[in-house]
């Protein structure tokens, strides 16, 4: 096997499959940083915000086009099944809130196989064979993953630390009680929250299905690797989710080396016991925002 | 009259409404199981319809036993072996059913036959679980099939590649009971015939990349990569990956992988290289009256295991019949309707076998998926096609022996 051969069949898919799993690992870790809980219908959402942008690009708009306009819908929706289900629960013990995100996993993926069906889909028919830059393989739409990836990371960074809004979100994830006395709307802040989170998702399940295939359990079979993701990295990091997203996803890709393929599927959650026992706050040392 | 007066009547009422029912109507209810949700979802449509049509027919042709409605529910088995079982112990605890039609997939035909329906002593008679192991279950003589175990398939496929002078060949399946049973079948006959296995290797379903288990494969230098999986699921993801980055020049699949989707997701003009095998029903008479028939229905009979999801609710409609409602002797009753020597009954004559069942006669059930003459362990012999992709579907190019 060549150096090249390496590159482009065992690293980059691990890295654009990373990609994927870190902004959908950001989303998870912004739920548990900021509302402390863990998200279990986050793939699910995932699915749905992909169906939107393919309801969108099937009105004849350029997948990329829909994206951004499914994002915003999906944000609209994220923030709606927050008021209608998870605002109702917010003063009872957090573990009802995380059983009743399940429920809404379930809910989700029950609209999207009504409305789409069950069948794999996709954006666009036929297959992209890729062009050649310098002896690596990459297609247009890896490309734009990539590009979509490194602009949502570095937006949102930026976002947290300098504006208002996003300094509001790092202080109610450090303390709530404390950002309440000084003056953050923690009711507006969640709004907000959700209203990325939505947005996230939908960037995720997209370019997932971009990938790959649409299909309505493909949120679902993501989720556990996006938990490893963002545990690994460190809970309620940015940082640390894009990090442990890449790991993630270059491990599963590499571990053909050393083990039978069929254990692909188990190094996510490998990786996760390791980290675990060896580094239970995650490689940056998470909690806070 | 005082409430308690009230209350004595209404229950007494009640009460004779239950001891009346099984006088006036014998309705007997059936269980649909299929993969309605999960990886071979395409499927699950036209399987219900044919079961229905078989149900349908019963039912207009003078019904079940005493003037009864054959009934029937529905189940999502999933393709999984938890949602089967779940929809399974619905269907035998709650709906009271006396048989099953189903489950699909392999591995859910397995759980709920081991966990519900053979401990409660309900016939299940699947129309496509098709591992090998299946023939291995220890079921008191309660579960069939109508379709061959892939023991026949996986072999004949090996045969066939040979034939067709691919002696070279990459395996890759999903590690399941349906993709592992194909693959070790094909395997051990694909290397007893003189071909060599370049790769050999399982996967898990719902990844996002299989591109290093392709590359690990195609080192391997084989130019045909065979497989076993689903095309509703990781099937199509794979088979994409490998055309999207060249590793391989000739795709093979089987029956999992005949699924329209294929084609209208990656595209009739990428797909000249790619063949799939299936189950065929022999070009038989019952066929030919079963297609008329569903094609009346508004249904397209060409559907993947539409002949034998309409051959398991005719049989067992038959079955029912014949052991006259007695759910213990219904295994017994289904072979002697479904094996010679009888009278010859095809798709659609339920008035016919009536009247026969009722006045003792010996039938024999000739279906549009086969004879359908059960071995001791509850399968059938099958005959195989394979197919290419042309017109915007699939198209029968050899037979396969």
């Amino acid at each position: 096997m060549t150096l090249l051969d390496f590159l482009n069949f065992y690293l980059v898919p691990g890295i654009v499959l990373g990609a994927i799993y870190a902004v959908g690992a950001i989303g998870i870790t912004l739920v548990f940083g900021i509302l402390r809980f863990a998200h279990f219908a986050h793939g699910d959402m995932a699915t749905l915000g992909a169906f939107i942008a393919l309801a969108l690009a099937a009105s004849g708009m350029d997948p990329w086009v829909a994206l951004p306009l499914a994002m915003a819908i999906t944000a609209v929706i994220a923030i709606g099944v927050d008021r209608s289900f998870y605002d109702y629960l917010s003063r009872r013990p957090k573990i009802l809130t995380v059983m009743a995100s399940l429920g809404v996993a379930l809910m989700l993926r029950a609209v999207v196989q009504v409305v789409w069906g069950v069948d794999p889909t996709t954006y666009v028919t036929g297959i992209v064979r890729p062009e050649e830059y310098f002896g690596i393989l990459l297609r247009p739409r890896e490309l734009n993953t990539l590009l979509t990836v490194v602009l949502i990371v570095v937006g949102l960074e930026l976002f947290l630390r300098k504006s208002k809004w996003g300094k509001a979100m790092r202080a109610m994830s450090d303390n709530p009680d404390l950002a309440r006395l000084s003056g953050v709307d923690n009711r507006k802040v969640t709004m907000l929250t959700w209203a990325i989170v939505g947005a996230l998702c939908t960037a995720s399940g997209f370019m997932l299905g971009i990938n790959t295939e649409l299909h309505s359990m493909m949120g679902w079979q993501l989720l556990l690797p996006m938990f490893a993701a963002a545990i690994l990295g460190g809970v309620g990091r940015v940082q640390g989710a894009v990090l442990g997203g890449l790991i993630v996803g270059i491990t599963e890709e590499l571990s053909v080396f050393v083990v039978p393929a069929q254990y692909k599927a188990a190094t996510a959650f490998a990786l996760l016991l390791i980290i675990l026992l060896v580094r239970p706050r995650g490689l940056l040392n998470g909690k806070v925002l | 009259m005082n409430k308690k007066t009230i209350a004595t009547l209404v229950g007494s009422l009640l009460g004779a409404a239950v001891l009346a029912a099984p006088a006036h109507a014998q309705n007997v209810k059936i269980g649909l199981l299929a993969g309605i949700s999960g990886p071979i979802a395409a499927m699950a449509p036209g399987m219900l319809d044919a079961s229905r049509l078989a149900i349908a027919q019963v039912n207009e042709q003078g019904g079940i036993l005493n003037n009864g409605k054959l009934e029937f529910t529905i189940g999502d088995s999933a393709c999984n072996p938890q949602n089967a079982t779940d929809a399974a112990t619905k269907a035998v605890n709650i709906d009271r059913v006396v048989a099953i039609v189903g489950p699909s997939c392999s591995g859910a035909v397995l759980a709920a036959a081991n966990s519900v329906t053979i401990p409660a002593g309900v016939l299940m008679v699947t129309p496509s679980g098709t591992s090998p192991e299946i023939t291995k279950l220890n079921d008191k003589d309660l579960v069939f099939r109508t379709l061959p175990s892939d023991d026949y398939q996986g072999r004949a496929l090996a045969r066939s590649l040979l034939e067709r002078g691919t002696k070279t060949v990459a395996v890759a399946y999903l590690n399941n009971d349906y993709g592992k049973g194909l693959a070790e079948s094909f395997k051990a006959e694909f290397e007893a015939k003189g071909g060599k296995l370049a790769g050999y290797s399982g996967h898990e379903g719902g990844k996002a990349s299989y591109r290093s288990d392709l590359a690990q494969l195609a080192r391997g230098g084989a130019d045909t990569l065979v497989i076993f999986d689903y095309g509703d699921g990781t099937g199509l993801t794979i088979l994409r990956q490998a055309l999207e980055n060249g590793f391989f020049k000739q795709y093979v699949g089987a029956d999992g992988m005949k699924i329209d989707s294929i084609i209208r997701s990656l595209g009739e003009k990428n797909l000249a290289n790619f063949f799939t095998s299936a189950p065929v029903g022999e070009a038989t008479q019952a066929l030919e009256l079963f297609n008329k028939a569903f094609a009346a229905a508004g249904h397209d009979p060409n559907a993947v295991f539409a002949t034998s999801a309409y051959d398991a609710a005719f049989l067992v409609a038959l079955a029912i019949e014949k052991a006259g409602g007695d759910k213990a002797k219904l295994s017994e009753a289904l072979r002697a309707v479904a094996s010679g020597p009888g009278e010859p009954i095809l798709p659609g004559e339920w008035a016919k076998a009536k009247k026969l069942i009722a006045e003792g006669k010996d039938i024999d059930y000739k279906g549009a998926g086969g004879d359908h003459e059960f071995d001791q362990a509850g399968d059938v012999p099958g005959t195989y096609a394979l197919f290419k992709v042309a017109n915007g579907t699939y198209e029968a190019i050899a037979d396969m022996k």
